[in-house]
């Protein structure tokens, strides 16, 4: 009776949080050019000046999220599309709003998910 | 004392898996990208199957999908009538090219600059991945949608497979094609070795072996079940199939003698493709797994792991007996 090969171990599935592509893999780092706009040049003092600025947009941009939940949000999408929802949350990786109440021309969606790449902008009251 | 296969499960599509295709040999070893009906293509280690990253973009179900030979660029062909370049290093999406209709191949020249698609517009496209904007090269000719759309010849010529029961060769620069090849019926696939100017198609129960440049017949093979994919090993040692019966079967080239036949999938088994280094092979399916087989049952390689007896009778804790009930990754 024949023997059946042995394993070490089974291959790794996906990471059901996020997208993968590792950023500190070894191929990554070897291969991504860094996307600060300053990272090829010696100069320590506008890197850190431009860190700054993306840091503090990052903040402003999570806080805008964290503002938007619970309140009514006018979506503006392409082909000409306008639809409110009331914002409940985003992925981690902005791919997709999470939205209830959403008020679109065939009737009100209870629940829905709305996809990030489609749309243009989208304003609210504070 | 010969071995029994081991195949490698690799779960995470939800959909039935319909293409897939390996990079080059890399100095980061090499890799598989696995086209699925769930619109989201995967792409993984070469080797040991493992998840690298998931192209998140499409709308569609993707039908085709290849790496460029460095393994750095992904192209996808998908139902959403686009095809898409990636970055495949950081999974970011590089270029939506539109198309009239469902796109079913992507294939880069050697020096990843031109990209050309296929798909169920019946014509051939040429993009130029320097200049996006700039109309592709079209080459219509074909009167059925377009399965597979190949580079041969240094870039200089392009194989194409059609619906409408033929294959043509083309020169990139000659409106008509150069020699066409007809069938009884459809062509279920299509692949190109350039060392040995091979060109390998399947349809109905036959693997048939073509010379690429005069399209004559160097021979044929036929299979007890109907033959979705097969791939030609690197050194054409061998010969792997698989389709309708969920089965793998493995051919010698030379004296086109069945080796061996492997079960294993649950669903008929779309697609075949051997590795760079012929070390091992991969297999797509309905049932929405990626299954890896060995060339060579019973060497190390990757996650499989040659045990002599006196070391199984000693309980070595690190390693796993895989046992025949299914295990999910």
């Amino acid at each position: 009776m024949k023997t059946p090969v042995c394993v070490v171990r089974l291959p790794r599935g996906p990471d059901p949080h996020g997208r993968g592509f590792d950023p500190t893999s070894p191929r990554y780092l070897a291969l991504c050019p860094s996307s600060l706009s300053t990272s090829g040049e010696a100069d320590p003092v506008a890197l850190r000046a431009e860190q700054r600025a993306r840091a503090m947009m990052r903040e402003r941009f999570l806080r805008c999220l964290i503002s938007m939940a619970n309140k009514k949000i006018q979506f503006l999408m392409y082909e000409r599309v306008t639809v409110a929802a009331v914002f409940g949350a985003s992925d981690i990786d902005v791919l997709n709003f999470q939205v209830s109440d959403l008020q679109t021309p065939i009737g009100v969606q209870t629940e829905a998910l709305i996809r990030c790449q489609d749309v243009i902008s989208y304003s609210f009251d504070m | 004392m010969a071995m029994r296969q081991t195949p490698l499960t690799c779960s995470g599509h939800t959909r039935p898996v319909v293409d897939l295709a390996f990079s080059g040999i890399t100095p980061f070893g090499y890799f598989l990208i696995s086209a699925c009906k769930d619109g989201k293509p995967m792409l993984r280690q070469g080797d040991t199957g493992d998840w690298i990253g998931t192209f998140l973009g499409h709308k569609g179900a993707v039908w085709g999908a290849t790496l460029n030979t460095d393994a750095t660029k992904a192209a996808t062909a998908a139902a959403d009538f686009t095809a898409k370049v990636w970055d495949a290093v950081s999974g970011a999406e590089v270029l939506t090219l539109a198309h009239k209709h469902i796109v079913k191949s992507v294939h880069f020249t050697k020096d990843s600059n031109c990209l050309l698609t296929g798909g169920n517009d019946k014509v051939i496209r040429i993009y130029d991945l320097n200049q996006p904007e700039e109309a592709p090269q079209e080459i219509p000719g074909h009167t059925a949608s377009i399965k597979r759309a190949l580079w041969c010849h240094d870039d200089k010529h392009i194989l194409s497979a059609s619906e409408d029961r033929t294959v043509r060769l083309w020169d990139r620069n000659i409106p008509e094609a150069v020699k066409t090849l007809s069938f009884d019926t459809s062509v279920s696939s299509m692949e190109y070795l350039a060392d040995g100017d091979v060109v390998l198609i399947t349809y109905g129960k036959t693997i048939a072996f073509y010379n690429a440049h005069s399209l004559e017949l160097i021979k044929t093979i036929v299979t007890p079940a109907n033959i979705h994919s097969a791939s030609l090993h690197p050194e054409k040692d061998f010969i792997v199939a698989g389709g309708d019966d969920f089965k793998l079967y493995k051919y010698d080239y030379g004296t086109s003698e069945e080796l061996e036949s492997y079960k294993g999938h649950f669903g008929p088994v779309h697609c075949v493709r051997f590795s760079p280094d012929g070390e091992l092979y991969a297999s797509g399916s309905e049932d929405g797994t990626l299954r890896l087989w060995q060339t060579a049952v019973g060497k190390t390689y990757g996650l499989w792991k040659c045990v002599l007896p006196e070391d199984l009778v000693s309980e070595n804790p690190e390693l796993i007996y895989p046992v025949p009930a299914e295990i999910k990754a």
